[in-house]
């Protein structure tokens, strides 16, 4: 499951701590830091991937430069309001209520969800195949066999994978398969190959 | 926030989570009255390190920064080198033999129990080379560097080397090692079949969710803690010799 990651650029300490007890509550939800008065999140920002900015209204405006110069961070962030005035899309309120404020937050994650950069770290329908033959047993060779592939190719697919899931060995591939449903238990191998 | 005045004994008893800290300072309970500051001095660690990490540990949302870069590389290394051997000699068999017991009295597929037992072998190796390899080549590396860079006239030959070799490189090799520790976790809890001993499989559960937790922070302290200011150290180093 993904998770989201959230900074807060909020001065006020008491909204902050109440920004981070809301987003808490919020499944696949992690605040990864908050950002009070003055600081700067900015080297923050290109050191580490976030996905969602929530600012308070008038650190918005304090930090209007930065958002005319890098238009594309305005699409991961929220604002937050102490009045309801801005006609700013994804906004939320002081005043609101949990439910409404959860449902807000929720919408956006799965909005979000199509961006295609968020799957880089997927398998592709490949790779899932691989990872199942291996999970069941088969070797390199087998597996090149069945797909019709150069072992050369099965070996590079396996390269991929072990990056992508940062899973070395056939034991942890064959747990991830089980837990992300690509085999069932009874389908796995009941001797690991070496 | 834990102080230095507070009472050794409340902040363990408030805060239990702590317990798995205490080794790596050689600390153990049977505080008495003494402070937080007594305690540590009385075992010759320093008080301002160990709130630092202490409050850290509690702290979901801290992220380590400004105030550990007031300590040296060497109290660092010290403590990095007691974490491993807290995973080493405690945390890790604690966990391996609960887990081996677990599966001795359920009522698993012997296919079920290999795949278990393979996969946390399989991870404990990995585990393994994963320490030694920091205790090898990194940690070594980071106290001759704080030597070198304390010295008037620094060896020639290592500033040649440092010319080739950085920190850095180390840090795209920093596997995360709490993924495969969730795969197991979720494997118990949803896939294979209930165990008879629910007691011992709450425990094992509940000692994976703590490590899992140890290595965030520890990888925390690591990536976000040394390496910079290791590769920090290493800049003005490499410029202190190109200008004088």
């Amino acid at each position: 499951m993904r998770i989201w990651g959230f900074i807060l650029v909020i001065d006020s300490y008491l909204v902050s701590k109440g920004v981070v007890a809301l987003l808490n509550r919020i499944h696949g939800v992690r605040v990864l830091k908050e950002f009070g008065a003055k600081e700067s999140f900015v080297p923050y920002l290109e050191s580490r991937p976030v996905d969602f900015i929530i600012i308070a209204q008038h650190e918005f405006q304090r930090w209007s430069n930065l958002f005319i110069s890098k238009p594309e961070l305005l699409e991961k962030t929220i604002l937050l309001e102490d009045v309801s005035t801005s006609d700013f899309q994804t906004s939320i309120n002081l005043m609101e209520d949990r439910e409404s404020l959860t449902a807000k937050i929720r919408h956006l994650i799965d909005h979000q969800d199509n961006d295609p950069e968020s799957h880089s770290m997927e398998l592709s329908p490949r790779e899932t195949t691989i990872v199942r033959l291996v999970s069941m047993g088969l070797t390199n060779r087998e597996i090149a066999e069945k797909l019709f592939l150069s072992a050369h190719t099965v070996m590079s697919h396996r390269k991929n994978i072990n990056s992508k899931l940062g899973i070395k060995s056939i034991s942890g591939l064959t747990i991830y398969a089980i837990i992300n449903n690509i085999i069932t238990l009874e389908e796995v191998s009941s001797l690991p190959a070496k | 926030m834990i102080t230095r005045e507070w009472p050794m004994y409340r902040v363990v008893l408030e805060n239990l989570q702590l317990l798995p800290l205490l080794p790596r300072f050689n600390l153990k309970p049977g505080f008495g009255e003494l402070s937080v500051d007594e305690v540590c001095r009385a075992h010759g660690v320093n008080t301002d390190f160990f709130l630092e990490i202490a409050n850290a540990y509690l702290d979901e949302l801290y992220v380590p920064g400004e105030g550990l870069s007031l300590f040296s590389l060497g109290t660092m290394v010290n403590y990095i080198s007691a974490t491993h051997s807290y995973y080493k000699d405690i945390a890790l068999p604690t966990v391996e033999n609960k887990l081996h017991r677990l599966m001795g009295h359920s009522k698993l597929s012997e296919k079920e129990i290999n795949l278990v037992t393979t996969f946390f072998n399989d991870y404990k190796k990995d585990f393994m080379i994963h320490l030694s390899q920091e205790e090898e080549r990194i940690l070594p590396y980071v106290l001759e560097l704080e030597k070198q860079a304390s010295m008037e006239k620094p060896d020639p030959e290592f500033i040649q080397k440092l010319q080739t070799y950085s920190i850095r490189e180390f840090e795209q090799e920093h596997d995360r090692l709490e993924t495969s520790l969730k795969h197991l976790s979720e494997l118990i809890i949803k896939y294979l079949p209930p165990f008879d001993d629910l007691q011992l499989c709450h425990q094992v559960l509940n000692d994976l969710s703590m490590l899992m937790k140890d290595l965030v922070d520890h990888a925390d302290v690591e990536d976000k803690v040394l390496i910079p200011r290791v590769a920090e150290l290493e800049r003005s180093l490499l410029n202190s010799v190109s200008s004088g």
